[in-house]
């Protein structure tokens, strides 16, 4: 059975005010519950495109949909923040707030959800993420994992159908790492993940978008977009460890 | 040396108990009193008061004390020259050439009372309640939205902040600086004010950014729920028809 479009990029580019193109006629689509990477070196424009996505940048018209509200029409992008999660690269950009559980309350008292059900939310997200205890804690205090487990409640708060996540497991201890990891694997929404761990990846998504100086440079699935060593290397990628021990010939 | 913000525990008081948004309004109002003094009677009795409230919140001795000093610090100025600023015919002392007139040196005194019970009471809003039950509290009587939330995101920052000028402090040290009274120095420190300004600015943008994915329109929400008991606005009534008292005494 065919699966709903969740996100689609019809050559869709992006233009700094510097001149610097970020994106150049990406395309791709990616259906409702898959789980999808982003992967590139710096400055390939994963991060421009998630905020593309989100409505945080501004652009052309009808070149990108996000289950079908056009990000750069100013009155769908008012319906953005209930249907995509965004978790930003670094927790202390998203953890604004002077306690972890206004943070997480902050989206659904954004989204018009009563105080009851804003307690059921933040309660029930915080329990997702393994921090039922932490509600009360100032941010700024939490250790990096936990600011990155915060990020992710606070965006599970608002129920999304899409959750964007930018580079998730930056920042984390391999124990935080692997924590990240089963809870994202836990997840049954679409996922979008901008990521340099190639390892996580493997873990996580089935389908992998190469992205380099702004352009789709190949879309397929995970090992065997990953495993492609010339191709990785000419794109400032390297193939993960764990699939060069399985192919010796990949290293 | 490092910088940082340190978070103290609210110690259980009949402060701490009390509804933060009677607590904010009857603190305000008696600031707004004691504001309003002129002479030196009313104004010891009042800095009396403020202390004796300091110790019904439990505040810690050292932290009273160590506020206190820097609070005299901060007035130093304004004290050490009232006295010979006010001129009057009335009986002096002389200092050396100068005449301090006892006018001055009275207002100097009221002076410093009304400074050192305003800084009490706002030490005892701060020290008896977490600040974002407070900022609530603040938002809940009417303080405008976009005041609360610049509090609130300033609260939020300043140990972000701290910690970034930690880290340029350490690079520069890594990197051999030391800090002297020279153009270099100025200079250095110049450029990491410049820094942290810029990194102030890009942070800025993506918090702005973080909000509005979470449907952030402008209008700061806050999750807090307040009750009133009859103790909350008793202790109101105590502090307002106190001050009254106070500023009608005054005015006598």
């Amino acid at each position: 059975m065919e699966r709903a479009i969740a996100l689609q990029a019809r050559e869709a580019t992006h233009r700094y005010a510097d001149g610097r193109v970020a994106l150049d006629r990406v395309t791709f689509t990616i259906a409702t519950g898959e789980s999808v990477a982003i992967v590139g070196p710096n400055g390939a424009g994963k991060t421009t495109l998630f905020l593309r996505l989100c409505g945080v940048l501004s652009g052309a018209r009808d070149q990108f949909s996000v289950l079908g509200l056009d990000p750069a029409d100013p009155k769908h992008r008012k319906q953005l923040p209930q249907t995509v999660g965004v978790v930003f690269q670094n927790p202390d950009d998203q953890l604004f707030s002077a306690t972890v559980t206004e943070d997480v309350a902050f989206g659904p008292l954004n989204l018009g959800c009563s105080e009851s059900e804003t307690r059921a939310r933040v309660e029930e997200s915080l329990a997702r993420v393994g921090l039922p205890e932490h509600g009360d804690r100032v941010p700024n205090k939490l250790s990096g994992g936990e600011k990155r487990r915060a990020a992710l409640a606070t965006a599970l708060a608002m129920r999304p159908e899409i959750l964007l996540l930018d580079e998730p497991s930056m920042f984390l201890d391999p124990r935080g790492r692997r924590e990240l990891i089963a809870l994202i694997r836990e997840l049954s929404c679409t996922k979008l993940i901008a990521t340099h761990d190639l390892e996580l990846v493997l873990d996580t998504c089935s389908r992998v978008i190469l992205l380099d100086c702004g352009k789709v440079v190949a879309d397929g699935p995970t090992v065997e977009i990953l495993s492609d060593a010339m191709r990785m290397e000419q794109h400032g990628l390297e193939v993960p460890q764990r699939l060069q021990r399985s192919s010796p010939q990949l290293r | 040396m490092t910088i940082a913000v340190r978070e103290t525990a609210v110690a259980d008081s009949r402060f701490a108990r009390w509804d933060a948004r009677w607590k904010l309004a009857a603190l305000l109002v008696a600031s707004v009193g004691v504001a309003t003094l002129r002479q030196p009677a009313p104004a010891y009795v009042v800095l009396i008061c403020s202390l004796l409230m300091c110790a019904i919140a439990k505040l810690r001795y050292r932290h009273v004390r160590d506020r206190i000093l820097l609070l005299l610090f901060g007035i130093l100025p304004f004290i050490a020259i009232l006295p010979f600023a006010i001129a009057d015919d009335g009986p002096a002392r002389t200092i050396g050439f100068l005449r301090a007139s006892e006018r001055g040196l009275i207002q100097a005194a009221v002076l410093v009372a009304r400074c050192l019970t305003i800084g009490l009471l706002a030490m005892i809003l701060s020290r008896t309640a977490p600040i974002p039950q407070t900022l609530a509290a603040a938002h809940a009587l009417y303080v405008p939205a976009t005041l609360v939330l610049i509090a609130q995101l300033a609260f939020r920052y300043i140990g972000v902040l701290f910690e970034e000028a930690r880290r340029l402090r350490i690079a520069l040290w890594c990197r051999g600086f030391r800090a002297k009274t020279n153009r270099h120095t100025y200079h250095t420190l110049g450029s990491v004010a410049g820094a942290l300004l810029v990194r102030g600015g890009e942070r800025a943008e993506r918090v702005s950014a973080a909000m509005h994915c979470r449907g952030f329109d402008g209008t700061p929400r806050v999750l807090q729920q307040f009750r009133t008991a009859p103790n909350d606005i008793h202790g109101f009534l105590v502090v307002l028809f106190g001050t009254a008292a106070i500023v009608l005494w005054d005015r006598l």
